[in-house]
């Protein structure tokens, strides 16, 4: 086996005129869970597609789970696609039924999986009834546990989270990292920042059909930090001003001073030390993941990936 | 195999439940013979309620033969003595002691015609049988007087053609039976593969629309997929035609022996001659898998080209032509053959199932014309298949609009 589960190399693909995605490298080690990010349009469904074998890529090679996604390597991934699809006039239970005994489970065995799957997820009145007679959010859940049933050694999903409730959304949130600790490697795109914050070990930022940037999250994040330092002491902050330090930028009980007022770190923190200052908080800050998305997805044009694959600071 | 299996079994349990199917399947019939029961019964009802007619011969020739001609046809007639007059005869009418009465006059001898007095006009089959049992007699009476009656009446019934058969002897009802067959077996594949193949163009076009088929085709091969489909609506298909051919000879075999009982005129060995023998049926059968096989996979490579209703209703009528014509021309030749470039048009695979079956059945052509047939079908249908599952292959995987013949050349072409 692989070290990784999924590997692009220079991978591009154009629809027409259109490049959707342009020269694309991605590497997810096993047993990760990354998450996809980037705007609208970007190309992320792009690429899942590409990975799962749907689209074939216009230059670039495709590897999963250690080789060319052929359908014995594709029958061990769960797949979740963007646009949800389901039978609707299957009743909930032989749909899923079908999802088996396609993989080459038997009957038996997938019966018993889905419904235990069912009641997980609070769909066990539900397994007789047709599909078209669910929710669009209940539909959704049904067809997540297409994906999982089959216990798959890699997951996709395609904004699995859109269209759940709050509720719904953290009891998937928790299966995602269960499945984890099963040791399944794990790629999802999303839109929502906390849930991606919360949930990935890695991500990836695609903007504009490039990759702007991939690494682990905490060195990311540590990478992205701007230089300020958010401090928050008892009395009063003249101390500061003798630092050169005027008009701080407040933020609650916190004062926020940026990099470039040139007071480095370590010499605050003396100087602090010296004026005997009731320090309570002293943090480099780092930046939200939503800051990081804005600052980089949001720019007018984008330089071509950084290279911090692999998270090097 | 398996996984071919697996979507067999889903598409023809999904097919099979629906109401759809039970209503065509067993109320279509049922509901047929119903209705042609029930409007023949009504018929001889009709026709027989009112039935007090009266005769007036006043030519004192035609008289009792036309009553008795009558009577044999199922009408109470009372012969009226020409004394009576025709104000009483019209008295009787009016005071419904009688339905309407018939003259017989001068005329009539001459030429035919004759009067029918009543409140309200004949039907058209009282109208019809009245007419021909007086011409018949008005014809034996006049050809009486020029003597050797029976050749006369032969030359005015227009001759008659006597086919004398150099090969195997064929009887006439096995000639009427063939006709019959063949008429019927083309109409009906006509029909299943049109829309049998509609099945399967829905099918998989639905699957594409709600994109069910990414997490399929990610465990399974299309060429598979859409194997297991054609073949899941084939087993429906036979199912349903199964069901049809069961009832039909079930029909057959408990109406013949009731029309024994009840028509003792009707010769029933020559009746039993007329349905098709279990050769024609093999025969159909053949046909039948050949044909559905070779148009659903081209019905299953329409759907995969489109995404939306409208485009596939666009896209399938060249198909949908290519089963229309063969049809039509088959219509223009009823009796099993026709003209003779038709025997060859009848061997290009896709107009075979409609033009070669009945050709076949019927015997119009050799036997080796039919067995090249069906060989040129299973070739045609391998080839088919090829290209179908090709561009089912990468279209079921395509949003967006339907491809141009250039794109779908470099589908097929794509390795
Ligand atoms: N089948 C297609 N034909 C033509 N263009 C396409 C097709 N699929 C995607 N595109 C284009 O490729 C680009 C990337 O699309 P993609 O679906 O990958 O974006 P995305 O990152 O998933 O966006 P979203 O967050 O909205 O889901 C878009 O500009 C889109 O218009
Ligand atoms: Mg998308």
């Amino acid at each position: 086996m692989t070290e990784h589960a999924v590997q692009l190399s220079g991978v591009t693909k154009r629809f027409g005129e259109h490049t959707a995605v342009a020269d694309f490298d991605l590497q997810i080690p096993r047993g990760t869970i990354l998450g996809l990010l980037g705007p609208n349009g970007s190309g992320k469904t792009t690429t899942i597609r590409m990975i799962m074998a749907i689209l074939l890529p216009d230059r670039g090679t495709v590897e999963l789970l250690g080789g060319s996604p052929d359908f014995a390597r594709r029958n061990r991934v769960g797949y979740l696609p963007e646009e949800r699809g389901v039978y609707e006039k299957m009743k909930v239970l032989e749909q899923l039924v079908f999802l088996g005994e396609l993989r080459g489970m038997t009957r038996q065995i997938v019966r018993r999986r889905a419904m235990e799957w069912l009641e997980r997820l609070g769909l066990e009145e539900w397994a007789n009834k047709k599909v078209q007679q669910l929710s669009k959010g209940m539909q959704q859940k049904v067809q997540f546990i297409g994906t999982v049933l089959h216990d798959p050694d890699l997951l996709i999903l395609d904004e699995p989270f859109s269209g759940l409730d709050p509720i719904n959304q953290d009891v998937l949130e928790s299966i995602v990292r269960e499945q984890q600790d099963k040791g399944t490697t794990i790629l999802f795109s999303t839109h929502l920042m906390d849930q991606a914050e919360r949930l990935c070990e890695r991500v990836c930022l695609i903007s504009r059909s490039r990759k702007v940037l991939d690494g682990n999250l905490k060195e990311l994040k540590r990478r992205e930090r701007t230089g300020t330092i958010a401090i928050e002491f008892e009395g009063d902050d003249t101390w500061l001003a003798r630092l050169g330090i005027t008009n701080p930028q407040r933020v609650d009980d916190a004062y926020h001073i940026e990099a470039g007022r040139g007071v480095e770190p370590d010499r605050l923190l003396a100087v602090a030390v010296a004026e005997r200052v009731m320090l309570r908080r002293f943090e480099l800050l780092e930046p939200s993941l939503h800051e990081i998305f804005v600052r980089h997805a949001g720019q007018p044009d984008p330089e071509p990936a950084l290279g911090v694959a692999g998270g090097v600071q | 195999m398996r996984q071919v299996w697996v979507v067999l079994r889903r598409e023809y349990i999904e097919r099979v439940k629906t109401k759809g199917f039970i209503i065509a399947t067993i109320a279509m019939p049922v509901l047929m013979i119903g209705l042609i029961g029930l409007s023949a019964f009504l018929s001889i009802q009709a026709e027989r309620s009112e039935r007090d007619l009266a005769l007036v011969d006043l030519t004192g020739q035609l008289g009792e033969t036309v009553a008795a001609g009558l009577e044999a046809v199922g009408y109470d007639v009372e012969l009226v003595d020409s004394d009576v007059g025709l104000q009483e005869m019209d008295r009787r009418v009016t005071e419904d002691e009688i339905e309407a009465y018939v003259v017989l006059d001068d005329l009539t001898i001459q030429e035919g015609t004759f009067a029918y007095r009543g409140n309200e006009a004949p039907g058209r089959v009282r109208a019809a049988l009245f007419e021909n049992v007086v011409v018949e007699t008005v014809l034996e009476l006049r050809l009486s007087f020029a003597g050797n009656t029976a050749g006369l009446r032969e030359l005015l019934a227009g001759g008659r053609l006597s086919f004398e058969s150099l090969g195997e002897e064929q009887s006439e009802m096995e000639r009427v039976s063939g006709i019959a067959t063949g008429f019927a077996g083309a109409f009906l594949l006509y029909f299943t593969m049109l829309f049998y193949g509609a099945y399967v163009l829905r099918s998989v076009l639905d699957e594409k629309r709600n994109r069910v088929v990414e997490v399929v085709v990610s465990s399974i091969s299309p060429w598979r997929l859409m194997l297991g489909k054609i073949l899941g609506v084939g087993s429906m298909g036979l199912t349903q035609v199964g069901i049809w051919v069961g009832c039909a000879a079930l029909i057959g075999l408990l109406g013949i022996p009731m029309i024994a009982a009840n028509w003792p005129a009707v010769d029933v060995g020559e009746l039993s001659q007329l349905m098709p023998g279990a050769g024609s049926l093999g025969l159909l059968l053949v046909f039948f898998l050949l044909g559905y096989f070779l148009y659903s996979s081209l019905f299953a490579a329409v759907g995969a080209m489109c995404s939306t209703e409208e485009e596939a209703q666009q896209a399938q009528f060249p198909v949908m032509m290519l089963l229309i014509i063969p049809f039509i021309l088959q219509m223009t030749s009823i009796e099993g053959s026709g003209l003779p470039w038709m025997d060859w048009a009848a061997l290009f695979p896709f107009f075979s199932p409609i033009m070669m079956y009945p050709r076949a059945v019927v015997g119009a052509v050799p036997w080796w014309m039919v067995a090249t047939s069906m060989v040129l079908m299973a070739a045609a249908l391998i080839g088919t298949a090829w290209v179908a599952g090709r561009i089912y292959r990468v279209g079921i995987l395509m949003q967006g609009k339907r491809p141009t013949l250039r794109e779908l050349v470099r589908w097929i072409k794509q390795a």
